[in-house]
């Protein structure tokens, strides 16, 4: 029974339509999150370029998303 | 493809521009354009929503919106997909409002006063609303989109919107049957 159980989760766990929402999800969430925080480094005073140094992306790429903000 | 627009289409596309314009958001969302539904009289888009009980129920649909916004405009479906990866949205969102503040993650909110006034672009959620309704109205064969299209469109486009509809009792299906289905009769309205 509870071998059935386990089974049938797993089984859908190999679901790609789970997979795929989680993952999108956990993307839109992380969007949020950055932009949370880059609000917060900026508000702080922190410059682009050490803002992008611990992002690990280019100044430019940050300045291009956020820098309108 | 706004010429096939009717001008109660064109009148909630015009009041989304105002709901944005008011909640001092960045771009036109397609939250807005369910807001500007909401405000709409005498059209087939309001007829479907009163039939289906929505009228005077705007404070809680805004209540609903205000508090998916504050999970980052994430959905129910998305709570439970995250869950499933063992990742607690509502634990995340209560530890970065700690840090940063109530409604922290809500993207929507107006950023710095003295912006300068400029056309708001719409936003991708809501340019796709625009094109599913057209994509709805050619299935069903109407010539023109109206609003009652566009508030198809928002009932079968997966996400917060859906979500906060249904709960409410507006679904796709529902709003098809109080506009085109049985008697007949009801669907002439507007």
């Amino acid at each position: 029974m509870t071998e059935a159980t386990d089974l049938a989760e797993r089984a859908g766990d190999r679901d790609p339509r789970v997979g795929l929402r989680a993952v999108s999800a956990l993307r839109r969430l992380l969007e949020q999150l950055e932009a949370v925080q880059v609000r917060s480094a900026r508000n702080q005073g922190w410059s682009w370029q050490e803002i992008a140094a611990e992002l690990g992306v280019s100044r430019q790429a940050v300045h291009k998303k956020y820098g309108r903000q | 493809m706004f010429e096939r627009f009717t001008k109660d289409a064109r009148a909630v596309v015009e009041g989304a521009v105002l709901q944005a314009e008011r909640a001092g958001a960045e771009t036109v969302e397609a939250e807005h354009m369910l807001l500007a539904l909401l405000d709409r009289e005498g059209s087939r888009g309001s007829f479907a929503l009163a039939s289906l009980g929505l009228a005077g129920r705007r404070d809680s649909v805004e209540r609903d919106l205000a508090e998916a916004r504050r999970r980052g405009g994430l959905s129910r479906a998305d709570a439970d997909a995250l869950s499933g990866l063992g990742i607690d949205l509502s634990e995340i969102v209560s530890r970065v409002e700690e840090a940063h503040g109530e409604g922290a993650l809500d993207s929507g909110k107006g950023g710095g006063g003295g912006r300068r006034a400029r056309r708001r672009p719409f936003a991708q959620g809501a340019k796709g609303v625009l094109t599913q309704s057209l994509r709805i109205a050619l299935a069903r064969r109407e010539r023109h989109i109206g609003d009652e299209h566009l508030l198809m469109a928002l009932t079968v486009r997966p996400g917060v919107l859906s979500e906060v509809l249904a709960d409410h009792g507006v679904t796709h299906e529902a709003v098809t049957r109080v506009l085109y289905g049985g008697g007949g009769g009801v669907a002439e309205a507007g």
